[in-house]
């Protein structure tokens, strides 16, 4: 579903990714962990678009996607709920759904009966966002802020999610929801690449997994491999 | 050392020699008059670059003061007899007094209402300047004689001379000053004002105090100007003024000397420039040349975008066209500077000078002046002695916001010499509680004692004063800087010499003994390897390490660590539960928000759990996990497979 092929990409003059490969299969879950500065970051938004790769491939869904707009790639099927969350502080959370809704949805009218599906669906799977529709996405906890991002990434319809760091800054409870929230879509066939420092918890999810060091991919495998890894154990497992 | 000094003060004082030497070498008067009024330019924009470039608001009020200061040392001359020294000194005084007066409500204001109270300033000036017809002798015009300096008749020559020494100290001082903690104080105050306050270090006042003496600088420029051209009229410092100074300043290169001396150049040259056809064509031509040379340079690298590159080709292309078609310049003069500001501003947001500065540092690698070694830690943090005694007391605190009671009634004692944690859900109130306590948000009530003495509210700056230090969740970090100055920047007690003797350069001393002493503490975080290194370039995790060590800069009592191990992977969050140890070990006492509840097991000595705005359990670590409602509300079913509570890896 999302090939990356010898990406690299930096900011400036410095060359943060150096030649990094992975692939994720449609319906299944891919960790990408490893140590901060490692280019987890950097390697999403140079997949998204945010950063234009210097050399390298990115394959979405068949199409190759590199060096297209940010915006182009979204609307070619990628959803990106950004580390830090990023929602638009001013408005209101249904607002902020709607905007995720933005490139499949007619711009003047009807707009709303046509999300409405979509809108129950998030809802459905965050009730406290319903509570909270018409509160501005300022305003609202932490907890409740990732959720919006990533209520507004599902209401892109992606083919592929990008989730970056989702539990950062998140009371455990909180942190617990939003991993029960991944199975969940997992389970639903979503396809989806999370970047997670909480890496024992992102290896239960997915099936597949990398381990980024400087730039590139140092060891992949199933998360069953990983958690045998010595190398792994010692510097992420803990 | 010796390399760089005689490169970067050689190049400088060949520049003088230079412009002094012209004159012996030139007898026309044309030339002279220039080169008189390059100089008091200079020393005009170089004030003006204070607000312009290093706080970077819009400035429009230097036209206005160097009207001030021309008529201030005019009146004094024609009326009273004052000598020229004097007046002078009297202009300036002028200058900086009123600078002051108008920063002080002004600067509260940011960006466009900014500029429009300092573009209101100017209007005022100029009415003023025109009706007190009694003082200024209004739009007759006012005519001042060239009083002789200590018995010594000014000839152009000499009176030119003068003017470059002017120019040559004020330069000199500047450069003292902005090398110094004032220039990243200013620095600091453009990147993040929220942490400048944090780190005791007024926003506030740095800011009126950059503007009153830039405005100073204006005053000194505008008494040459009147002995310069011995008539004076309002209408001369007015709105076209205002905006070529402006164009001079972000032609040449804000937050640069150099570049307040080409912008000086262009400004003093620039119409005659244009009277001049031949002389034009070549200038439009070399600047076609140059905007070619930046934008392909820029497109092969990847380092700007298509319309940065193309839009200054274009724009100095029809620069050249239209020298050649239109033989007319002079009419044109507003079509032509409009051009070349696009230019500047699309091609080199840097200005000329930014733009030569990159190329140069390219061209001769000057190593920096190397690190002294660093101080001893005892000397910078000396462990403090701690008997038990309650540190901070918050009695009975309310925030808040609208409806919404972030913080509804807390209580909290915070024993001296203790790491005291500070857990809950998001949105629990945690963050609004230490916001209040240092002094970002003003309590709706309540009371907040710092070792039994009440604490300032509402005042980051104050509280930072008393002794509260904090990292900040959403890291505050001076982006512009290195690590070695953003923590020298915090540095308690450090600098203490007065400002004359800092601009006469007598500094360097209390300089080297900063840098010994921010070493030290960049040492016990394990940054001393990336002192030189510029913040955007550290990653992530090392960022989170600065923070604390700028904190402890502030050699504080107390320490607030809002989050620290946030987005840490494992074997950083390890590192940090030592770094922690170790500050605590001297004595600091700490309270630590964090959601890693491994971190917080193994390093706090009491938990405070907090849930809608108030205090739900506190206690021993240990304790408080197994609290039903801490439970139920922040840590989750701990039978839950992916629950980090459990599944988060095990620090220390």
């Amino acid at each position: 579903m999302l090939i990356v092929k010898e990406l690299h990409a930096g900011y400036g003059l410095s060359e943060v990714l150096v030649g990094t490969s992975l692939a994720v299969k449609r319906g299944t879950v891919v960790a990408l962990i490893g140590a901060n500065g490692a280019g987890k970051t950097t390697t999403m938004r140079a997949i998204s678009g945010l950063i234009t790769p210097t050399r390298g491939e990115v394959v979405l869904d068949g199409q190759a996607v590199t060096g297209l707009e940010a915006a182009a790639v979204a609307r070619l099927g990628l959803a990106h709920s950004p580390e830090g969350r990023k929602v638009f502080a001013p408005l209101s959370a249904e607002d902020n759904l709607l905007l995720g809704a933005f490139p499949w949805l007619p711009r003047f009218f009807g707009f709303r009966k046509k999300a409405a599906g979509d809108l129950a669906r998030v809802y459905d799977l965050f009730p406290r966002l319903a509570e909270r529709r018409h509160q501005l996405a300022g305003t609202l906890s932490g907890g409740e802020q990732q959720m919006l991002a990533i209520g507004r990434a599902l209401m892109a319809r992606p083919k592929v999610m990008l989730l970056d760091e989702p539990s950062m800054g998140l009371a455990p409870v909180i942190v617990q929801e939003v991993f029960r929230t991944i199975r969940r879509l997992k389970a639903e066939g979503m396809t989806m690449l999370l970047v997670e420092q909480f890496a024992r918890a992102a290896l239960e999810v997915a099936d597949h997994a990398y381990v980024m060091e400087r730039g590139r991919i140092v060891v992949e495998g199933t998360p069953a491999e990983l958690s045998r890894d010595e190398r792994v154990l010692a510097a992420y497992l803990g | 050392m010796l390399k760089r000094l005689l490169l970067v003060r050689g190049t400088e004082f060949l520049l003088f020699a230079l412009l002094a030497a012209i004159p012996l070498a030139v007898q026309s008067p044309y030339a002279l008059g220039l080169l008189t009024l390059l100089a008091i330019y200079g020393i005009l924009l170089i004030g003006l670059d204070v607000t312009v470039g290093y706080l970077g608001q819009v400035n429009l009020a230097q036209a206005a003061f160097l009207g001030i200061g021309a008529y201030t040392a005019g009146i004094l001359t024609t009326r009273w007899g004052v000598g020229l020294p004097m007046a002078v000194l009297a202009a300036g005084a002028v200058c900086t007094v009123l600078g002051a007066l108008l920063a002080l409500p002004s600067l509260r204001l940011e960006g466009p209402q900014f500029a429009l109270a300092t573009l209101s300033f100017l209007a005022l000036t100029t009415t003023v300047l025109t009706e007190v017809e009694w003082l200024t002798a209004g739009s007759q015009g006012l005519s001042v004689d060239r009083p002789p300096l200590f018995g010594v008749a000014l000839t152009p020559r000499l009176f030119f001379w003068l003017c470059l020494l002017v120019l040559a100290v004020v330069w000199m001082a500047m450069r003292n000053l902005l090398s110094g903690q004032w220039g990243r104080a200013f620095e600091a105050l453009r990147d993040s004002p929220i942490a400048t306050d944090a780190m005791g270090v007024g926003t506030y006042r740095h800011k009126v105090a950059a503007f009153a003496f830039g405005s100073g600088l204006g005053g000194v420029a505008g008494a040459l100007y009147a002995y310069n051209f011995q008539y004076l009229q309002p209408q001369s410092y007015v709105y076209e003024l205002t905006v070529v100074l402006l164009l001079g300043v972000v032609l040449g290169g804000r937050k640069s000397l150099w570049g307040a001396f080409v912008g000086a150049t262009l400004v003093a040259l620039l119409p005659n420039l244009l009277s001049n056809l031949l002389l034009f064509r070549a200038f439009a031509a070399v600047g076609f040349a140059m905007a070619l040379f930046a934008g392909v340079r820029g497109l092969r690298r990847r380092a700007a975008g298509r319309f940065q590159a193309l839009a200054p080709v274009v724009a100095t292309g029809a620069l050249v066209l239209g020298s050649f078609l239109e033989k007319n310049t002079e009419d044109w003069r507003k079509a032509i500077f409009a051009l070349m500001l696009f230019s500047v501003v699309v091609g080199l947001p840097e200005g000329l000078m930014g733009f030569a500065a990159g190329a140069l540092a390219r061209l001769f690698r000057v190593a920096p002046p190397p690190l002294p070694p660093a101080a001893a830690l005892d000397a910078v943090l000396p462990p403090r002695a701690t008997r038990g005694e309650p540190l901070l007391e918050v009695r009975a605190l309310h925030r808040h916001f609208g409806g919404v009671r972030a913080v509804d009634g807390v209580d909290l004692t915070v024993t001296a010499g203790t790491i005291h944690g500070l857990i809950g859900p998001n949105g629990s109130g945690k963050s609004t509680l230490v916001n209040v306590v240092s002094g970002l948000y003003t309590p709706t009530s309540g009371e907040l004692l710092l070792r039994g003495a009440p604490l300032p509210r509402g005042s980051l700056f104050k509280a930072a004063r008393a002794g509260v230090a904090r990292t900040f969740q959403n890291l505050q970090l001076f982006t512009g800087m290195t690590t070695l100055e953003n923590v020298m920047v915090a540095l308690r007690g450090a600098y203490r010499l007065p400002l004359p003797l800092v601009l006469a350069g007598l500094g360097r001393g209390e300089e080297r003994r900063a840098q010994a002493e921010a070493l030290a503490l960049l040492e016990l975080v394990g940054l001393d390897g990336e002192a030189r290194t510029p913040v955007k370039d550290l990653t992530y995790g090392a960022q989170r390490f600065l923070e604390m060590a700028r904190a402890l800069a502030r050699k504080p009592e107390l320490l607030i660590l809002d989050e620290p191990a946030a987005g840490l992977a494992h074997p950083d969050v390890v590192r940090q539960v030592e770094v922690i140890r170790s500050i605590h070990a001297r004595g600091v006492t700490i309270v630590l928000i964090e959601h890693h509840m491994d971190v917080v097991t193994s390093l706090c000595d009491v938990v405070t759990v907090l849930d809608g705005g108030r205090v739900i359990a506190e206690g021993k670590p240990g304790d408080v996990k197994r609290h039903p409602k801490v439970i139920a509300a922040y840590l989750g079913t701990t039978a839950d497979e992916a629950g980090p509570a459990e599944g988060a890896p095990a620090a220390g």
